[in-house]
């Protein structure tokens, strides 16, 4: 699971459900403070489940996404 | 006639105090994969160092003839040991009797233990398991009274936090004033998973109608998020290493300074990539420690409490050699703005720095306070100031170096007022007041909104501005000293490593109140 560490609105989602994704790659970009702050997997794995939209307005400690690590 | 009867009942003793609660409870320390004390300070400690003190002090049960029937060992050991060659003070709760709790101790070891660490002046490492010495619930039986609450020898860790370094692994359940033993400390580890930390555990918690395991009421990532404990490793070896890896970056105490160590990293190393590590978007994040891990003695960057106000790293390296406390931003949290967390995490660092002696360096993007409802509900303008307080109260060497964000007061915190400071900036670097981008809306609302294209009118301004807050502008009047090729930073870093050694002074650092 991760949560967000940081307060901020959700600018993109560049993932899907049941998407498989590579290390390090980028999921979700949240905007915090004016700057774009990448989400990245820390490892490979499959997402599960996206628990927010594009817009909204999320804070530290909120459920952002499941992903299973492979 | 001689004395070996009497040294041989002294070994005699010395033996049972050696199976520490007996072997069903080492069985059961073992088989929740922990060690017990003993098999802790040799694993901490360098072989066949270790000197006990008071081994034979605990309750020996007697016959009708006085003759010694069974004995054990009070439940806090300690001693003189050595860690890679360097004497320190090791004391270690052993939760085979009775928990680590004051039924089975004997206070006046734990007295003694810190007594001895402040007095020698010498670091001291506590293990601590359990209450650490403090009462049980049974505590009023074993007493056959209640005690009015007081922390005997409290004094000595108040004195010892200004004068030794204290490191404070919690490898096991701690409650009570064995918390406070753990949070008490310059240096605290936990184990993942084994080891939980809290005022008062699960069973006093359900009381207040929560019912919480060990982990989700003190576990590692309760503990790191609220910086009660720097950090937490997958082992016991690996806590054993942290707090061997943390002292060696400082002195034994305040009265003494470290030393250089040999280097065969080259201070003049460039590294070609430094020049693009910072983004030209202005809204792209980048990552700080590879830039940290650059720029230091190869692998000496030794990271301090990760995961407690992120928005700065901070951590021991060596530069040159010379043992330096270094702070970076990272914008990954809160684009480098300092929370409330971020500012306690900068008090205290600075004034570990400042008390050991060590120069501090400082690599700077910050935008600012965070802003917002949530900053405000925690106090983040309080917090901020007691941090500038702090920054502002050391006297030991500093150099900042401003990468990119510098803005309002808590950028202002990159230096401590009028007294000097080495001071550069990178090329990308921007400051100010406010970031342009937080306010041009506001601050041009009239010209904006009386534009017939308001959106371009927007753009015009940006434009126009962009061009004045270059840093070669701020270098014309001298508001900044240098900008340098971030190539050529690892050598600057050095050189102040250098400049900083003969300027270092021993002794009691002296602050007078933060707001």
């Amino acid at each position: 699971m991760i949560y967000s560490e940081v307060s901020g609105t959700i600018s993109e989602i560049l993932v899907s459900n049941n998407q498989i994704v590579d290390n390090d790659s980028t999921l979700i970009v949240i905007e915090c403070m004016k700057m774009l702050i990448p989400i990245n997997a820390k490892k490979k794995g499959k997402i599960i489940k996206i628990f927010v939209n594009e817009g909204d307005v999320i804070n530290e400690g909120d459920k952002i996404l499941d992903i299973s690590y492979i | 006639m001689s004395w070996k009867k009497e040294l041989e009942e002294k070994v005699k003793r010395e033996k049972l105090s050696e199976k520490l609660g007996g072997s069903e409870r080492v069985k059961r320390q073992h088989d929740s994969g922990r060690y017990t004390v003993r098999e802790r300070i040799h694993l901490l400690t360098d072989k066949n160092s270790f000197q006990e003190v008071g081994k034979i002090a605990g309750k020996a049960i007697y016959d009708d003839n006085n003759d010694l029937i069974d004995f054990k060992g009070s439940n806090f050991i300690f001693g003189k040991a050595k860690i890679d060659g360097r004497t320190i003070i090791v004391g270690g709760d052993d939760f085979t009797l009775r928990g680590g709790s004051a039924d089975a101790s004997i206070k006046e070891k734990h007295h003694k233990c810190e007594e001895m660490a402040l007095s020698l002046k010498l670091p001291l490492i506590r293990i601590v398991e359990g209450s650490g010495g403090g009462g049980s619930v049974k505590t009023i039986e074993t007493t056959g009274r209640a005690n009015v609450p007081e922390v005997e020898g409290w004094d000595l860790v108040v004195k010892s936090m200004g004068t030794i370094p204290r490191v404070a692994l919690g490898l096991g359940s701690v409650a009570g004033l064995g918390a406070a033993h753990l949070a008490s400390s310059h240096y605290s580890v936990m184990v993942k998973d084994k080891s939980a930390m809290f005022v008062a555990g699960p069973p006093v918690v359900a009381q207040i109608g929560q019912n919480l395991t060990k982990n989700e009421l003190g576990g590692y990532k309760i503990q790191l998020k609220s910086g009660a404990v720097d950090d937490a490793v997958d082992t016991e070896e690996e806590a054993f290493e942290a707090a061997k890896k943390f002292l060696s970056y400082l002195p034994n105490s305040i009265n003494e300074l470290t030393e250089q160590i040999k280097t065969e990293d080259n201070s003049n190393r460039s590294a070609e990539w430094l020049i693009e590590a910072i983004p030209k978007d202005i809204k792209s994040v980048y990552k700080i420690r590879p830039i940290i891990e650059e720029l230091v003695d190869k692998g000496s960057f030794f990271e301090i409490s990760k995961e407690f106000g992120k928005s700065v790293v901070t951590g021991f390296c060596r530069l040159n050699g010379w043992s330096i406390a270094l702070m970076a931003s990272d914008p990954y949290s809160y684009g480098g703005c300092w929370t409330a967390e971020t500012c306690k995490k900068v008090q205290k660092f600075v004034d570990l720095a400042e008390t050991f002696h060590l120069p501090i360096i400082y690599l700077v993007d910050c935008p600012g306070f965070q802003v917002g409802l949530d900053a405000e509900k925690k106090g983040t303008i309080k917090e901020g100031v007691r941090a500038m307080s702090a920054i502002w109260q050391t006297k030991t060497p500093w150099m900042s170096i401003i990468i990119r964000n510098c803005f309002g007061v808590a950028g202002a915190a990159h230096k401590r007022g009028s007294s000097f400071i080495t001071r550069y900036a990178w090329p990308s670097a921007r400051w100010g007041s406010l970031p342009l981008e937080g306010g041009i809306e506001a601050a041009y609302r009239k010209d904006i909104e009386n534009s017939s294209n308001p959106k371009k009118e927007l753009e015009k301004i940006n434009i126009r501005l962009n061009k004045l807050r270059s840093p070669l502008r701020t270098a014309e009047s001298f508001w900044i000293e240098e900008i340098i090729d971030p190539r050529n930073t690892r050598e600057l870093m050095c050189e102040f490593a250098d400049l900083s050694a003969p300027l270092r002074t021993t002794g009691l650092t002296h602050r007078t109140m933060r707001p």
